[in-house]
């Protein structure tokens, strides 16, 4: 990975220098990583991703919420075409069938089990904005708890059903689309930027 | 003097075979995003939620299918994807470019995928470049493209007749596999027609948008249609290079029969990879298309057996170039 990133560089650096504007370059050799959108379950981590997935939409098509949506350029053409997930539009029910779908292993062939989910599916994690928060501010709501398919391991509430996110969630979505908060209360941080961000 | 064969009668009718193949594969997909959809309906119990035009759609399927499963939501998975990867009642295939673009991008070998490639590649090392004929959407799409243009040539209009260096895809192919390399991703996906056909059928139809492989695809077309005539196929497709090469050695191929050739010319004509079937060098990038069997008027066209070219076998021996030889001989 090391090698490809010189590579990238060194080309990026030829283009800029030469033809484009190095702005230009940047945009078609860099994600916007400050993007907030998820992969479908199972996925692997961003770039091996990327190089993992031939763009062939079968995970799409057989998901049964039809939550998974496709990038054009607006993160960059290294993920054009890829599959996302914008939780707060449509969220992802964690039924498993894109990885059994996946020809590459971009997504983990998976089964619906909440073993392999919890030890494979890391799609981002839930962040509850208490100044947002109903329950935070003393309206006992308790919704997104309600919608978590994990309970008690993904999330549990406390006094005034307010939620507390715990290590088990996978980071589905289902709290964040089912909030009634506008904006959101609880937002899913993808695993990209999560890793993004500790490195 | 050998005897005067005759080809078998069938294979002056593989072209309207071939015609029916490519309008079902086409048809499948646009039906598969509609199935898709129908399949989202079924699965979240929401008729009574569904718009006028959604019910229509709903009604439609549940009787088309309706005979076929009593479980939609699960069963209608048997069939998902397109001619770039799909999956057939558990069984997947994709295309070789696809492996190939993979394997470039990742830098190692997935196998489970690699296999996935095996049925293709084991009917092109046979059949030589048949998916660009047989299979590909977009060939049905760019061969009503040379029907637009040639009716725009009748109308007066001038269309592109320009020829290039058919080597020119290799390099297309070599510079792809370079670029998935360096930047980690699959984007020779990008630039390959039938997997753009495949996605943006399914972007439009399921999701209700289309996106920048759409533009790409009518830049292609209109390059057909006012610079060179099946461009995009003999000169730049990534994925035809890849055929090409797998299908150099395949056993069945076209052959002409000199001693009913009449040097007519109709073959290099109708031929849509500008070969040149006249003077028996139809090469690894004949597709099978049998276009030049069902034009031939004096049935000099054959299948036969064999891994190699006959090389030029001379003017046909009903043409007016072969007894003026004759003459001078005797």
């Amino acid at each position: 990975m090391k090698r490809r990133h010189f590579l990238k560089e060194l080309v990026a650096g030829a283009v800029a220098s030469s033809v484009l504007k190095s702005s230009l370059a940047e945009a078609a050799f860099s994600a916007q990583t400050a993007q907030r959108y998820l992969r479908p379950p199972g996925a692997l981590a961003e770039e091996e991703f990327e190089s993992r997935c031939i763009r062939c939409g079968q995970c799409g098509e057989i998901c049964p919420n039809r939550c998974i949506e496709y990038f054009d350029l607006e993160n960059g053409i290294d993920s054009l075409n890829t599959p996302f997930i914008v939780p707060r539009t449509k969220a992802c029910i964690l039924c498993m069938k894109c990885g059994q779908v996946c020809p590459t292993g971009a997504l983990k062939p998976l089964e619906r089990t909440a073993n392999d989910i919890l030890t494979h599916v890391r799609m981002g994690r839930a962040r509850v904005e208490e100044s947002l928060c109903l329950s935070f501010q003393g309206k006992t709501c308790g919704v997104c708890y309600r919608a978590c398919p994990l309970q008690d391991v993904a999330i549990r509430v406390g006094l005034l059903e307010q939620p507390h996110v715990l290590d088990g969630c996978v980071g589905c979505g289902l709290c964040e689309r089912s909030c009634i908060q506008l904006p959101q209360a609880i937002k899913i941080i993808p695993n990209h930027i999560i890793k993004a961000t500790a490195s | 003097m050998s005897a005067i064969r005759k080809p078998f009668f069938l294979w002056r009718h593989l072209n309207k075979l071939r015609w029916l193949v490519l309008s079902l594969i086409f048809m499948m997909l646009v039906f598969l995003p509609f199935v898709h959809v129908y399949q989202t309906y079924v699965a979240s119990f929401s008729y009574d939620l569904l718009s006028e035009n959604e019910k229509e759609l709903f009604d439609i399927m549940a009787a088309l299918t309706s005979p076929l499963t009593d479980n939609p939501a699960d069963d209608l998975d048997a069939i998902k994807g397109n001619t770039w990867s799909g999956n057939f009642f558990g069984y997947q295939i994709s295309d070789p470019l696809a492996v190939v673009g993979q394997v470039a991008a990742g830098l190692s070998v997935y196998w489970p995928f690699v296999l996935t490639a095996l049925l293709p590649v084991i009917f092109t090392l046979l059949f030589g470049r048949f998916f660009c004929g047989w299979i590909c959407p977009a060939t049905f799409l760019y061969e009503l493209n040379t029907i637009v243009s040639l009716s725009l040539q009748r109308a007066g209009i001038k269309v592109g007749q320009r020829r290039f260096d058919r080597r020119l895809k290799y390099l297309v192919l070599v510079i792809g596999l370079i670029i998935s390399a360096i930047s980690g991703s699959v984007l020779i996906s990008v630039i390959y027609p039938p997997a753009i056909i495949g996605r943006e059928l399914y972007f439009g139809i399921a999701l209700g948008g289309v996106g920048a492989g759409l533009v790409f695809f009518v830049l292609t077309l209109l390059f057909d249609l006012f610079v060179s005539r099946r461009g995009f196929c003999r000169y730049v497709c990534p994925g035809g290079a890849l055929y090409s090469l797998l299908g150099r050695f395949r056993l069945f191929r076209i052959r002409r029969i000199v001693e009913n050739c009449n040097d007519c010319a109709k073959c290099n004509a109708v031929c849509e990879f500008a070969l040149d079937p006249l003077h028996d060098d139809f090469g690894q990038e004949c597709n099978n298309c049998t276009a030049c069997i069902a034009v031939c008027p004096t049935d000099a066209m054959t299948f036969v057996i064999r891994p190699v070219d006959e090389p030029n076998q001379g003017p046909g021996h009903l043409g007016k170039k072969y007894k003026r030889q004759q003459q001078q001989k005797g």
